[in-house]
């Protein structure tokens, strides 16, 4: 029972790696943080598998337990590399139409949701990610109102950084 | 870059991440061992749990027994240990169903108002156990000062007062290591998770 669990679990999270990654990327600033975020999430996703009963989306819930071990569970490890080029010099994503400067502006808009605090990193992605504010709200634990509040001051922070 | 519209497009626009794990990447990473800071808080609060108790471990029973008697403190700390166990027990059921109530499925707030809960558990174990001990040494000095046999002993030359002044600064100093060496400890885990607590705690409206 629990292997066939497990192969649907891994079957599942395979498909919707990306979500994680993204979450990853916007938290971390060098590969190996990456990495070791990425595995704390898959385990903190693994022990609340069982529990998922499908009232909400994969992809929701997978959220909601990836924002939550990047912002309360994950002890970020010691080796803070010298970082924030890091990112820069790994080709990180891949692109279908490989366009260079779309390229460059996404590591751009990387580097400016990082340099956001650990809940506007949060509303960035949800907001790139076109989710909805009831949504947000419910992820967040916080009312639609304020999710709205603390989303536009965090589109006006990223449109600050990304026009000096 | 200005429209936050076209940041929407180069979002979109990513393809997959270059660090690809597979369904067997994925078999081994479940296989390993969490290493979040819920577990770490639950290691470290254990620790301080036993570590004041384990003074008790490496009293000198015998050495204390002669002692108390000598004092006449065999009755007051009778009350202190049975007193002391009671809170204890108190405490740790309600760090217990602290715990228990960590979920990374729970919303980021409730997720990190469970986690400084359980970390404000132990902050009031710690703070009942420095006044405690406190309260305990203050008690026990009044009343072997006050004894005729510590009285008889004392040295003619010697005055009660300094007495007092030695015992309370060791007292004093003794409990401040224990407040430093816990803070030290509280503010390294709890700094970030307070911020971003209070960051959603801010402007809420409902």
């Amino acid at each position: 029972m629990t292997k066939e669990l497990e192969q649907k679990f891994a079957q599942e999270l395979e498909e919707n790696q990306n979500i994680i990654h993204k979450v990853c990327r916007s938290y971390t600033n060098n590969e190996a943080d990456h990495k070791d975020l990425f595995q704390e999430i898959t385990i903190q996703l693994w022990k609340a598998y069982p529990k998922f009963r499908g009232d909400s989306k994969f992809s929701t819930w997978m959220y909601r337990v990836s924002f939550n071990t990047a912002i309360s569970l994950y002890r970020k490890s010691k080796r803070t590399v010298q970082t924030t080029v890091i990112y820069d010099n790994l080709k990180e994503l891949e692109f279908h139409d490989y366009d260079e400067s779309a390229d460059k502006q996404l590591n751009l808009l990387y580097k400016a949701i990082y340099s956001l605090n650990d809940i506007e990193k949060a509303l960035a992605l949800m907001y790139l990610e076109d989710r909805s504010y009831k949504e947000i709200s419910k992820t967040l634990g916080i009312s639609e109102v304020n999710a709205r509040v603390k989303m536009n001051r965090t589109k006006t922070k990223l449109k600050n950084i990304l026009n000096p | 870059m200005q429209n936050l519209d076209n940041l929407k497009d180069i979002w979109k626009s990513q393809g997959e991440s270059s660090i690809r794990y597979t369904k067997n990447d994925i078999h081994s990473m479940v296989q390993k061992k969490s290493s979040s800071i819920v577990k770490w808080i639950l290691i470290i609060s254990l620790l301080e749990f036993i570590l004041p108790n384990l003074v008790f471990v490496f009293t000198d029973f015998e050495a204390s027994r002669v002692f108390y008697q000598k004092y006449g403190l065999e009755n007051i700390m009778k009350f202190y240990v049975v007193f002391h166990v009671i809170i204890i027990i108190g405490f740790i059921y309600v760090f217990y169903k602290n715990y228990r109530n960590i979920s990374s499925e729970s919303n980021v707030k409730i997720l990190l108002s469970n986690i400084l809960k359980t970390r404000s558990t132990v902050k009031y174990y710690i703070y009942y156990n420095l006044t405690i001990m406190g309260i305990i040494g203050l008690h026990m000095f009044y009343i072997v000062y006050h004894s005729p046999q510590f009285l008889e002993e004392l040295p003619a030359n010697s005055s009660i007062i300094m007495v007092w002044i030695i015992s309370i600064t060791f007292l004093a100093l003794a409990l401040l290591v224990f407040w430093l060496f816990y803070r030290i400890i509280y503010g390294f885990f709890l700094k970030k998770l307070k911020k971003n607590y209070a960051e959603l705690e801010s402007n809420d409206l409902s």
